[in-house]
């Protein structure tokens, strides 16, 4: 009896024990959060000290830091246990005095929080008795549970900003937080209430009845301007770029772009770059005249041109595939704006351009300037439309040597901007078409570039009609009277069939050998290039050898058509040079022989037939 | 006893933010689980204004880092597939040795699950790149794009740590006793999975059943 007494009193006695330290607990954790006075800011480093918890700051396994004295003596607020604890968190303004008189300024309190924690004391039947350590033990658990939620959803309220600011702020702020502690409080009036939310702690039950805690809390601090938004101290930003009035000579990503676009406003200038380039260098480099076709991104961006336009020329440019681009030389003349039209447009893509050769020349060109200071020489390029890609293998070592020219005529051709670019136009239009056109219709294909054989006719220049696929072109050779090769493409170790004979041309057409003749000027200038550097030389022409096409019959309707195919591949793709050969093509070519091979028994008969005569 | 599941909401966040707003759920769920004696810490989130609490333990920091270093690696190397984390909490129950086994028995009576929904690199790079015209204008918009992101954002976050601290009050029956010890209580793991991972087991388990290929048999 005695016993149970004793029990009851010590199940009492630890049921209010739990109780009020709960409630304290839950005090210490709501004022901690909200008022500063109670949690000053450097309290914080007690706890991260390490500093052994005091025992009554370990209840509920949550330690807060020393709790304010005045919080201790709850009994002082809190007569009743049984009462409900209700927390009023106020936030004090003060309020603009309109009137001119120098009265002391109205505050103005506003009921922003309302905690309400309570044990709701249940009076149940169910008999005492049993394990009540153990369920002690699950209702401590539980409360320990409940308040790590309650701490927990004390910084996620929206006063717990304005509880931030007011701590964080050194300057004094316009407002300020108190609370309230009582067992009753005025409800709120419906105007409030309709400002206000509520949540709901899920109780915790215990035997005697259920611990709750419930908060009616104000959506929004808007209303009373309490600027919570610059709430976190202000970081420095590390790598801040400061604005052009404060270091001009470094830009802006954007500025650099900016400029960028209104160099080239019509050019639908890409400024894709994401470097923060100096707008000084390369605006003026827009203005050097010579190395404003490097501004065609290659690469498109601008970087690759600052590094080339700072004399940075080791590394050559690539191009819009990602290739190195060897540098060629190229005319002086080009240095003019003449390439304006063309520097912002791929070099490498015909179908933007009336005249490829010039496109390509000029592609060259930017990347010539990009590679070296020196004078450039014209190099006219038969292989129109071929991409660099493709050239710059086998030339790569010949870029940077200059296309002397082989005669006096060939300077001649080589300084004259205009002729070139029509020569290599009638070369793009013979260069699918069979010099058989010249030479009543025997089908001939070349390439246009290296050739070995002699230097023969006054123009000089042109070495680089070659066979496709390396049979003899009688034909040509017969046609080629005219075509010069130079002497320096004599030690080339490829035996060319195409070695000139002098061979009586008058039966060719004139006209077609005018256009001819000068589309090998043309190209011979461009073959001249390759005599530098033989190995590579020979490496193209072999390749040239298996992939160009043949000649065809019908030079105006085939090099429209290889003009389209070319525009239709792209400039990435295989110039019209070297289309992919079918059969028919090869039945074609056999017609071809065969005509010239009866051709050629006619004219030996009616030779001999006049012999004879 | 059993194994309580909460599906936590789904949060689309972009590469930089994976760090803070998982360390955030993360740590605020272990903060609720943490029955021993802790200390409370106040971390404010540098992108988001928002302030969670975790336990002023560093080795649970270290561990929690390393696993949401791990997830990041998993999210770069399966940028197409959702990578889902799940924080379990388990007890220990050892089984009886015997002569083949001497397992100890994990029984999991929580489990979290944490889905982040990856925004894909190259889409943010990709809008850099695009410039055709002067940069200023596209910048600007993807910038106010990104606001209002992130804006969502964190209301999204701000939910899901009310829906933790909703999930941790109404259940906790399910909790065992709190061994005396301090800050983490209970024995937990972080497990990391793609969406595709489960279910290309799924599919070779079942190819294998099909077929019985023999490497069923190793």
């Amino acid at each position: 009896m005695d016993g149970q007494i004793s029990n009851s009193h010590g199940e009492h006695g630890r049921f209010e024990q739990i109780l009020s330290q709960f409630l304290l607990k839950s005090l210490h954790i709501v004022l901690d959060s909200r008022v500063p006075t109670i949690h000053p800011y450097n309290r914080k480093n007690d706890l991260s000290l390490g500093a052994q918890a005091k025992k009554s700051d370990k209840w509920f396994s949550l330690v807060l830091g020393d709790r304010p004295a005045a919080l201790d003596n709850l009994s002082f607020w809190h007569r009743n246990l049984m009462d409900p604890m209700i927390i009023d968190i106020i936030l004090v303004q003060d309020v603009p005095n309109y009137l001119s008189q120098p009265s002391p300024k109205a505050q103005e309190e506003t009921v922003i929080e309302r905690w309400i924690v309570q044990f709701e004391y249940v009076r149940t039947t169910t008999p005492q008795g049993g394990d009540s350590s153990a369920a002690y033990k699950k209702t401590y658990k539980k409360l320990i549970i409940l308040l790590r939620s309650l701490f927990s959803m004390m910084r996620l309220l929206p006063a717990h900003r304005a509880f931030r600011k007011l701590c964080s702020s050194s300057k004094s702020c316009d407002y300020d937080i108190n609370y309230k502690v009582s067992s009753f409080s005025a409800p709120f009036s419906r105007s409030e209430e309709e400002l206000m939310k509520q949540y709901n702690f899920s109780p915790v039950e215990a035997q005697q009845g259920c611990f709750s805690i419930s908060v009616t809390y104000r959506e929004s601090l808007s209303d009373f301007n309490l600027e919570t938004s610059a709430l976190f101290p202000p970081q420095i930003i590390s790598d801040y770029v400061g604005s052009p009035a404060t270091d001009p000579l470094r830009a802006f990503p954007s500025t650099g772009k900016g400029v960028c676009a209104t160099s080239f406003p019509s050019r639908g200038f890409q400024s894709t770059s994401t470097h923060s380039e100096r707008p000084h260098s390369w605006t003026s480099g827009i203005h050097r005249g010579a190395s404003l076709p490097h501004k065609q991104p290659l690469s498109g961006s601008p970087p690759i041109y600052q590094s080339s336009g700072r004399s940075d020329l080791s590394s050559s440019p690539t191009d819009v595939y990602g290739h190195r681009i060897p540098n060629y030389r190229l005319p002086n003349h080009y240095k003019n704006n003449n390439f304006d039209a063309y520097q912002l447009s791929p070099p490498f893509s015909p179908s933007t351009s009336p005249s490829p050769p010039t496109h390509l020349t000029g592609g060259n060109f930017m990347q010539s300037r990009l590679r070296s200071e020196t004078s450039p020489v014209s190099i006219p390029h038969p292989m129109l439309g071929r991409s660099p890609r493709y050239l710059s293998p086998n030339l790569s070592d010949t870029s940077r040597h200059s296309l002397p020219p082989l005669s006096p005529r060939n300077a001649k051709h080589d300084s004259s901007s205009q002729e070139s670019p029509s020569g290599m136009r009638s070369l793009r239009k013979l260069d699918l078409s069979k010099a058989g056109e010249l030479n009543s219709g025997m089908p001939i294909s070349y390439t246009g570039q290296k050739l070995s054989g002699d230097t023969k006719d006054d123009s000089g220049r042109f070495s680089g009609l070659l066979s496709s696929s390396g049979s003899p072109r009688i034909g040509f050779s017969r046609s080629s009277s005219r075509i010069s090769f130079p002497d320096d493409l004599d030690d080339c170790d490829f035996s060319c069939p195409f070695i000139v004979d002098d061979v009586d041309t008058s039966d060719l057409q004139s006209s077609q050998n005018l256009g001819v003749s000068k589309t090998l000027e043309v190209s011979s200038q461009v073959i001249s290039t390759a005599r530098k550097s033989h190995d590579a030389a020979v490496g193209a022409l072999v390749h040239m050898f298996r992939t160009a096409p043949p000649l065809r019959q019908d030079s105006s309707c085939y090099s429209s058509r290889s003009m389209k195919q070319e525009i239709g591949q792209g400039a990435g793709s295989s110039s019209a040079f070297f289309l992919p050969r079918k059969t028919s093509d090869a039945l074609e070519e056999l017609r071809a022989y065969k005509d010239m091979k009866e051709l050629l028994l006619s004219k030996s008969a009616r030779m001999a037939a006049k012999e004879e005569a | 006893m059993n194994c309580e599941v909460c599906q936590l909401k789904e949060l689309d966040v972009e590469h930089f933010e994976i760090r803070e707003v998982l360390g955030c759920i993360l740590h605020t769920i272990l903060f609720h689980r943490a029955l021993g004696l802790v200390r409370p810490k106040d971390v404010d989130l540098q992108l988001f204004e928002i302030t969670y609490v975790q336990c002023a333990d560093a080795e649970l920091e270290k561990k929690i880092d390393e696993k949401i270093g791990q997830f990041i690696d998993r999210v770069d190397k399966h940028p197409n597939k959702k990578t889902q984390i799940c924080l379990s909490f388990y007890e220990v129950k050892s089984k009886q040795a015997t002569w083949f086994t001497n397992k100890v028995e994990r029984l999991h009576w929580e489990q979290w699950y944490i889905n982040l929904n990856v925004a894909q690199l190259p889409k943010a790079h990709s809008g850099k790149s695009q410039h055709s015209k002067l940069v200023v204008d596209p910048g600007e918009v993807a910038l106010e794009e990104r606001d209002v992101r992130r804006a969502a954002l964190e209301a999204s976050l701000r939910e899901v740590l009310f829906q933790i601290i909703k999930f941790v009050n109404e259940k906790r029956d399910h909790v065992p006793p709190i061994p005396n010890v301090e800050g983490v209580s209970f024995p937990y793991e972080i497990t990391i999975s793609s969406s595709s991972d489960s279910a290309f087991g799924m599919d070779m388990f079942k190819r294998m059943l099909q077929t019985g290929h023999p490497t069923m048999l190793s």
